[in-house]
């Protein structure tokens, strides 16, 4: 059973590294990652009905990725994620997270908010008595079209 | 010295094949006629094999022109391919993007019909039409249809169209060496750009956006040999580019490729552009595929497939796939910002801009960055519109 005092560490954790991504602070977001950390974004595709892996990296690819991004031509409206953490699994010394997630993207130019992408993180949290700490991120996406697309995973 | 509006409108100091009137990416009345004069004539790619691979497995497919169709195997394991509109009252007859399917079945009215397009089923038939009218009069309207080029699927809507292999003729000589073992698609997506097609068609069609994509392409570029590829114009419009080998090493994140492609020297790399709005694009372990589907003239979406080996280990697999999400995933590096140089375009052509012309107008012994490949293209549009891309209205 999960202890609130842990529940309130997860909870923090997930909505932590959704400020760092959206403040692009990589250093802060892989501070909250543990150094067996992997990152998926996957999806299904009705179309091809089969499923989908749109990105996958462990902790050191991500470093890479964030490393390569500002070298690249990118769209640079900001986007905002806002995560609402569903359910919290003890699972030997770790925790099964399920979060909703909606993204939204801000156009600089007049700032016109749009929904850009729904979907779903499903992490695995190390636990160390009330620290907490990302071991796995799979980011499963309803949403399939995405414009002119992002370079910043989700 | 910046121009003057009279100096803005002069036609630029090129022959009229290097440049194209900037209205042939956003007129309307123009592209009402693209799609009757370049798409419905056109084979077009719909789908893959591998995506319908069992009797009664199916996928619709938006055809540019407008025409909302299905492709479908059949009992027989033939693929065909149908209008996905009843002949009764005009409704859609199937939903899903893809499925199975013996019977094809409008909601509206029951109606059925079998994978070979005959109507089976009329609901209360004799009652409402006595002898007047049967099922032999409600078949469903065939599409012309052909698997090949690696196992895709073409339609034509025109019955009166030269054959797929025609249509291609020699353009997909380069690449057919490669496209020998069965493929399978295993990546799927859509873009929707508020841009016209043919400007997407046409960054398929140059590689001197590789400053688009310095960050990726300055160790290529830095390569002996690199900008001595060259483009080869064929009948219809398509074109090729010819293979160097990229040295995906030098790139920070792509160190470790373990897979290639059958037959294709490691870091490969060939591009086929099919008329009026299809890229074949092999490039080290993974096919990328295209397919532009206009919905207005300022509007598009891109289909992209990623097909690696049906006979792929896991483990190759993985691989092709990150290969691919590297460099051409929805979160990949090149594709956000061709992505972007087309979504640019679109804004600053849109109606009331002023924009005027598109060069088209450098020459560099027909290597890639020579922009002979939209200038074969135009050439192309401009015998199927019936004027020339430089002066279309």
């Amino acid at each position: 059973m999960i202890k609130s005092e842990q529940r309130q560490a997860i909870e923090e954790l997930v909505y932590r590294s959704c400020l760092a991504l959206d403040a692009r602070d990589y250093k802060a977001f892989l501070a909250l990652c543990d150094e067996e950390f992997r990152y998926t974004i996957a999806t299904y595709s009705p179309e091809i009905r089969r499923e989908m892996v749109w990105l996958d990296h462990d902790r050191k690819g991500m470093e890479t990725l964030f490393t390569n991004l500002p070298r690249h031509n990118s769209d640079h409206s900001p986007i905002t994620r806002h995560a609402t953490v569903y359910t919290v699994d003890e699972k030997g010394g770790s925790a099964e997270v399920v979060s909703a997630l909606q993204v939204f993207r801000t156009q600089l130019d007049g700032g016109a908010t749009e929904l850009f992408a729904v979907g779903r993180f499903h992490d695995t949290v190390k636990l160390d008595g009330a620290s907490a700490r990302l071991k796995k991120r799979l980011v499963r996406l309803e949403t399939r079209l995405l414009g002119y697309g992002y370079h910043i995973p989700f | 010295m910046a121009k003057t509006a009279a100096q803005w409108e002069a036609k630029p100091k090129f022959p009229e094949t290097h440049y194209v009137d900037s209205r042939v990416y956003t007129d309307a009345a123009i592209f009402e006629e693209e799609k009757e004069k370049l798409f419905r004539p056109s084979w077009i790619i719909a789908c893959h094999e591998s995506e319908m691979a069992a009797p009664y497995d199916y996928r619709l497919f938006n055809h540019p022109s407008g025409v909302p169709l299905i492709v479908i195997r059949g009992d027989d394991g033939k693929v065909r391919s149908f209008y996905n509109i009843c002949p009764h009252r005009g409704n859609t007859i199937l939903y899903d993007p893809a499925g199975n399917a013996k019977r094809l079945t409008c909601i509206f009215h029951q109606w059925s019909f079998d994978s070979r397009g005959n109507c089976v089923d009329i609901s209360r038939a004799e009652q409402g039409y006595q002898e007047r009218f049967c099922k032999e009069d409600a078949a469903m309207r065939e599409v012309r249809c052909e698997v090949g080029y690696g196992g895709f699927v073409w339609v034509n809507l025109a019955d009166d169209a030269p054959g797929l292999r025609e249509f291609i003729g020699g353009a997909m000589d380069i690449l057919e060496p490669y496209m020998q073992q069965p493929m399978e698609v295993f990546h799927y997506h859509k873009a929707r750009v508020r841009t016209n097609f043919k400007l997407w068609h046409d960054t398929n069609s140059e590689f001197y956006h590789d400053f688009l994509h310095y960050f990726n392409r300055i160790t290529g570029m830095m390569q002996p040999g690199y900008f001595d590829r060259k483009y080869t114009g064929f009948p219809n419009g398509h074109a090729t580019v010819g293979s160097m080998q990229i040295q995906y090493d030098k790139y920070d994140g792509s160190k470790e490729r373990a897979v290639g492609w059958p037959g294709l020297a490691r870091g490969g790399w060939y591009m086929v552009d099919v008329f009026p709005g299809m890229t074949y694009n092999l490039r080290t372990s993974v096919l990328r595929i295209d397919t532009a589907i206009p919905l207005g003239p300022n509007e598009v979406i891109i289909e992209f497939r990623g097909l690696g080996l049906k006979a792929d280990t896991e483990e190759e697999r993985r691989q092709r796939v990150f290969d691919h999400n590297m460099i051409w995933g929805p979160f990949g590096r090149n594709l956000h910002e061709d992505l972007l140089g087309v979504h640019g375009q679109g804004r600053a052509m849109r109606a009331g801009t002023d924009s005027r012309w598109v060069l088209q107008g450098r020459e560099e012994n027909s290597t890639i960055h020579d922009e002979i490949g939209m200038r074969h293209y135009y050439a192309e549009w401009s015998k199927r519109m019936g004027r020339p891309a430089h002066h279309p209205a």
